[in-house]
């Protein structure tokens, strides 16, 4: 996939950029509003990611231009602006999805894939990993195309491991991706951890391999290497 | 006590003090005077008795004359005091009662030989008289005060208006509403002042407030940004695969701490835009379904402290913006789960317009003002200290009644909505 990351802040772009470019994914990246008019205007991404503070200029107005000359491109909105109007007018004028800066990495590409999935297959995307098959349509878990029983949360979560296969997922960033803003009311988040228990467990007593791995306490992978 | 009242009081006991003095000087001098006036008629009378003898060798009859009594008593010789007046009771056979009366008393040589005369005078008819004088200057003065005291109350209760509209437009100020201070229209110079100082103080703490709030705003949005650069540097520190325990460690308290980082922000943020009013869109919205709904999104948090989740719930609808709403139910559950002991248990009531999260906690009755101020937390807590404070303002804006209580080692928050009028505290 082609991805375009307008964002001024240098830094923060180079992650972005470090944590997308996997498994044959293409980052593009403006720091201006003037440099992402122009890539804008010559290429076509799956999907934008559109900072809308901008040094010279407002992001909207990219949003605007986009719609202007019916590009079809998928954008997210990474923005630390996050009064509801901000979001409201971000979404009427075509965007798909808003993200409150500070955000995972994890979470931003889930949303990404989201959009993607949404843009170019309907949402109807069908996830693979070795003997697991998850639809996103259908919210149907299978292993060995035999169905495997999830609760939404933990349909949510496992679907969360599978998009970020291969990364490794901070606590943090699991429990935030499933009980959003509110999460931090719990003193630690180990509570995620019964929840990954009992996916793993479905999942291994209908044949599965266990593809879980624990990182030290701080969070969990999805691979099978 | 009031100004006004207490001015009254003085005045009054001044008046009522000096009015009892001034009458009774006035009914002492007038009673000298008519006594004089009597001793001297007195004299005379005494005179015409000496005539009397001189010319007819007879003594007088005892009440040979008009309205006086004379008495005789043969005495052996004179004394050196020969005139002396008193005053005394006689019984008025005519009128059947004691009258007050005036005597002289004096010794005389009547046909040659030393008398004793006493020649006495009713007094009763001067009496009368001293009695209408008063009453006729009395009376009018009583009633002249009471006619300056009544003008007085009316007069000082109207110039005192603008000075009560003051208060009262004071009392309506706030600070976070967009309305101005008032000011009062008036002539008095005084309330003049006042008014316009008022109204000064009031402007500039509404710039200082809006200022403070820009700068809480701005503050917070600029560091979104940073926070977003350590949180990515952070995942992907996390994807490197040379991580040791200790620094897995680091990381997962790096992680906590830009959490509870964002979350503060977050809550100043939204504690911005309460204030301004930001979130404004009503409508009706079941509170019923939206607690079973967040009991059953906060499960997880809820399983893992082992609380016993109990309801008492009527169905109940408030019209209002949801994300209020979601935001105070999130906080109500938020404190409720945070601040249980493992095993303990929450309960949700609705009725009668209440709404009342009730948990058991470690902690003994909390401060019941200072708990809802801004960054008040206890030791142990870990969250922001901006809960409550959050609740409090969401409250105020939509004009429930929020209030705390401890019974029977449950914590209570109430929050009543059937309040339109500004009860708050």
């Amino acid at each position: 996939m082609k991805f375009l990351i307008v964002e001024d802040e240098e830094s923060l772009r180079n992650s972005i950029n470090q944590y997308l470019t996997v498994e044959g994914n293409i980052c593009d990246h403006a720091s201006t509003y003037e440099q992402g008019y122009q890539k804008l205007s010559i290429y076509d991404y799956d999907c934008i990611l559109l900072d809308l503070t901008l040094p010279d200029g407002e992001g909207l107005q990219l949003l605007k231009y986009l719609k202007k000359i019916n590009k079809a491109d998928g954008v997210l909105i990474i923005s630390a602006r996050n009064s509801l109007d901000q979001k409201i007018e971000g979404l009427s004028l075509g965007a798909d999805d808003y993200l409150i800066k500070p955000f995972h990495l994890s979470e931003l590409y889930a949303r990404v894939q989201s959009i993607v999935r949404r843009r170019h297959f309907n949402g109807n995307s069908i996830f693979h990993f070795n003997e697991i098959e998850i639809d996103t349509t259908a919210k149907e878990t299978k292993v060995n195309g035999k169905p495997v029983y999830l609760t939404r949360k933990e349909f949510e979560l496992l679907l969360y491991f599978v998009v970020n296969k291969n990364k490794v997922i901070s606590k943090a960033a699991a429990v935030v991706h499933i009980w959003g803003d509110d999460a931090d009311m719990a003193d630690s988040f180990d509570f995620i951890y019964t929840h990954i228990k009992n996916v793993r467990k479905k999942l291994t007593d209908s044949g599965c391999k266990d593809y879980f791995h624990s990182v030290y306490g701080v969070g969990y992978k999805f691979t099978d290497s | 006590m009031k100004l006004f009242s207490s001015y009254n009081r003085i005045l009054a006991i001044i008046t009522f003090t000096g009015l009892i003095i001034i009458g009774f000087l006035f009914y002492k001098t007038l009673g000298q005077y008519i006594n004089k006036q009597i001793d001297d008629h007195l004299y005379e009378e005494v005179l015409e008795v000496q005539d009397f003898a001189h010319v007819k060798n007879i003594l007088p009859s005892p009440d040979g004359f008009d309205d006086v009594i004379v008495d005789y008593k043969k005495i052996h010789g004179l004394s050196d005091k020969n005139r002396f007046f008193a005053d005394t009771t006689f019984y008025n056979p005519k009128k059947k009662h004691d009258e007050s009366a005036r005597y002289l008393k004096t010794e005389l040589i009547l046909n040659g030989q030393p008398y004793e005369v006493i020649i006495m005078a009713s007094k009763f008819e001067w009496q009368e008289q001293i009695k209408s004088i008063i009453l006729i200057i009395l009376l009018p003065v009583i009633v002249l005060l009471l006619i300056l005291w009544l003008v007085n109350r009316i007069l000082i209760k109207r110039m005192w208006q603008p000075f009560r509209q003051l208060l009262i437009n004071i009392k309506a100020f706030n600070i976070n509403q967009e309305k101005v201070f008032e000011p009062v229209q008036t002539n008095i110079e005084e309330f003049r002042e006042l008014n316009n100082t008022v109204l000064e103080v009031s402007l500039k703490v509404k710039s200082d407030y809006k200022e403070i709030k820009l700068f809480t705003e701005n503050a917070s949005h600029e560091m979104m940004t940073p926070l977003a650069v350590i949180n990515s540097k952070l995942d992907t520190m996390l994807q490197s695969n040379t991580l040791d325990k200790e620094e897995s460690e680091i990381l997962d308290d790096l992680y906590k701490a830009t959490s509870k980082l964002t979350k503060l922000n977050q809550s100043l943020l939204l504690l911005v835009k309460i204030d301004n009013n930001q979130l404004q869109d009503k409508e009706e919205i079941d509170l019923k379904a939206l607690v079973n709904e967040k009991i059953s999104y906060f499960q997880e948090l809820i399983q893992k402290r082992e609380l016993q989740v109990k309801t008492n719930i009527s169905p109940f609808s408030v019209f209002a913006n949801r994300s209020l709403i979601e935001i105070l139910i999130n906080n109500l559950f938020s404190n409720a789960i945070r601040h249980n002991n493992d095993g303990g248990s929450i309960l949700i009531t609705i009725t009668n317009d209440n709404l009342i999260f009730s948990n058991t906690s470690s902690h003994t009755a909390l401060h019941p003002q200072k708990i809802f101020e801004r960054f008040y937390k206890d030791n142990a807590s870990d969250g922001t200290g901006l809960g409550l404070a959050i609740l409090k303002q969401v409250c105020l804006k939509q004009n429930y009644v929020l209030s705390y209580s401890y019974e029977k080692e449950y914590h209570q928050f109430i929050i009543n909505f059937k309040s339109s009028d500004n009860k708050i505290r």
